[in-house]
């Protein structure tokens, strides 16, 4: 299963990669993306995809 | 639909207000043959009382373009201002477009600290709130029709009051500060639009009193929640700290005035052209009522369909590159979303208004890169729940005459909509 790497100085806390897999992705109380372990490979790669600053990659 | 006439590509000229005025179906004939034949459109800067003209723009009205322009905020910058075509002085610029209007670093800093109020899982604590608005503003909708003539305005009477009421609730603005935040939005996004701003030499002045009103409401604001804190925006934004830095008066100010206008003229400009999309698509209307499970993707097509934004700036921070085209240093760029969320590159059948459009990756909330609206979680939680309720609690709601529209480039929007409730008699 692929690896999500969070880019800390791009991202910003848009938070649309939560709403594409909540499960996965999470905006702690502090703003700060928590990437829990990936489950739906469609949700998380449609999610990556969907970041609008281009902070997510996903690495194999 | 009413016959729209061919455009051609030298009669063209998005700086007249007039244009703005237009029937939708004829300003999209137009983006069609801009997008056609002249991607990136030349124009005249419309004249600005006491402001100097600037050198003109270009309208990007590919959707591949507005993306390629949006996820490259180095070369195309928005600190010289976004949501004005006109350079305004730096203060005022910064004071109206706060986060807009800037860059990085101190668009990231700011970005950041706001972003915390705005995650998906604070508004999911927001659900309860949102939908007891919604379940109050369509209740007092129907009594308003009961009480008069069976009528009521789609724009007032439902779509004003819910992001109205909402972002109030969530910044802590008292009820009785409410309609001066109503009215003076109004302004602010006016666009100059004559019923709002009686005498056009005064754009510039209604404009600055406006600001001044907000800005007087939110510095007491600031004032007795940093006296006595609560849970509301307000105070995480007096409160909050990154890297050790709280966000100034001045910040607190801007970003308070950004989220009261730009919070409430848009979800309203998405509902109000929702529900006429609905009433002109009966069976797109009837689909959506039947199975609510196609809200999340019925949301997004409301967005796509209506636009409310319907453009922001950019200027070349460098000579540059678009699509093979060389551009000077200083170049000013408006990217037309509206168009591009009609692209045929990207949407299949763009003119079709389809609540299950799938994949849907239209830019009205902007395109990718680091302007891309903070309020859309919420915007969308709103747009959802509210035709939710008009499906439930509004079946006989019909529009039942002409939609009066803003004259105005940048808000694509409703002053007003009349409708009837035909349940009533």
């Amino acid at each position: 299963m692929s690896r999500v790497v969070v880019d800390r100085e791009v991202c910003m806390g848009a938070g649309v990669c939560e709403m594409e897999a909540p499960e996965v992705f999470e905006l702690d109380a502090d703003g700060v993306l928590q990437v829990h372990e990936p489950t739906d490979p469609a949700a998380v790669e449609t999610a990556v995809r969907a970041c609008p600053t281009g902070a997510l990659q996903l690495i194999d | 639909m009413s016959s729209v006439s061919t455009p051609t590509l030298d009669a063209i000229d998005l700086s007249d207000r007039a244009f703005w005025g237009a029937p939708p179906e004829q300003r999209h004939a137009v983006f069609d043959l801009l997008r056609r034949e002249s991607p990136f459109a030349f124009f005249a800067e419309p004249v600005v009382p006491y402001i100097p003209v600037g050198p003109g723009y270009h309208a990007v009205t590919r959707y591949a373009d507005v993306e390629a322009i949006s996820c490259q905020p180095a070369l195309f910058a928005s600190g010289s201002g976004a949501v004005s075509i006109a350079d305004m002085p730096p203060d005022l610029n910064e004071f109206y477009g706060s986060l807009i209007s800037m860059d990085d670093p101190r668009h990231g800093k700011i970005r950041r600290i706001v972003a915390k109020a705005f995650t998906p899982r604070v508004l999911e604590g927001l659900v309860g709130n949102v939908q007891a608005v919604v379940d109050d503003v369509v209740a007092r909708a129907r009594q308003r029709a009961a009480d008069g003539d069976g009528t009521i305005d789609v724009v007032a009477d439902l779509a004003a009051p819910i992001p109205l009421r909402v972002i109030c609730d969530m910044m802590g603005v008292p009820d009785s500060d409410r309609a001066m935040v109503l009215q003076q939005s109004n302004v602010v996004l006016s666009g100059g639009d004559p019923e709002l701003v009686e005498d056009e030499e005064h754009v510039v002045t209604a404009f600055l009193e406006a600001g001044e009103l907000l800005a007087g409401l939110m510095t007491r604001l600031a004032v007795e929640r940093r006296a006595r804190p609560t849970d509301d925006l307000t105070t995480a934004l007096v409160t909050t700290e990154v890297d050790g830095e709280r966000l100034t008066s001045q910040e607190i100010a801007s970003f308070f005035i950004l989220l009261l206008v730009a919070g409430n003229e848009t979800t309203r400009n998405a509902i109000s052209q929702g529900v006429l999309a609905l009433s002109e698509h009966p069976a797109e209307r009837d689909r959506w009522a039947a199975d609510p499970g196609i809200t999340r993707t019925a949301v997004e097509e409301v967005v796509r369909w209506t636009s409310p934004i319907t453009w922001m700036r950019r200027t070349a921070t460098q000579d540059v590159e678009l699509s093979g085209r060389a551009f000077p240093a200083g170049s000013k760029f408006l990217l037309f979303y509206g168009a591009a969320n009609r692209d045929p590159a990207v949407f299949a059948d763009p003119h079709r208004f389809d609540l299950t459009r799938d994949p849907n990756p239209h830019v009205g909330f902007g395109s990718r890169g680091p302007h891309f609206c903070l309020g859309a979680h919420l915007a969308r939680r709103e747009i959802g729940v509210a035709f939710q309720a008009f499906a439930r609690e509004l079946p006989d709601l019909e529009v039942c005459g002409e939609p009066a529209r803003l004259q105005s480039s940048f808000v694509n929007g409703l002053k007003r909509l009349p409708a009837r409730l035909t349940g009533l008699r």
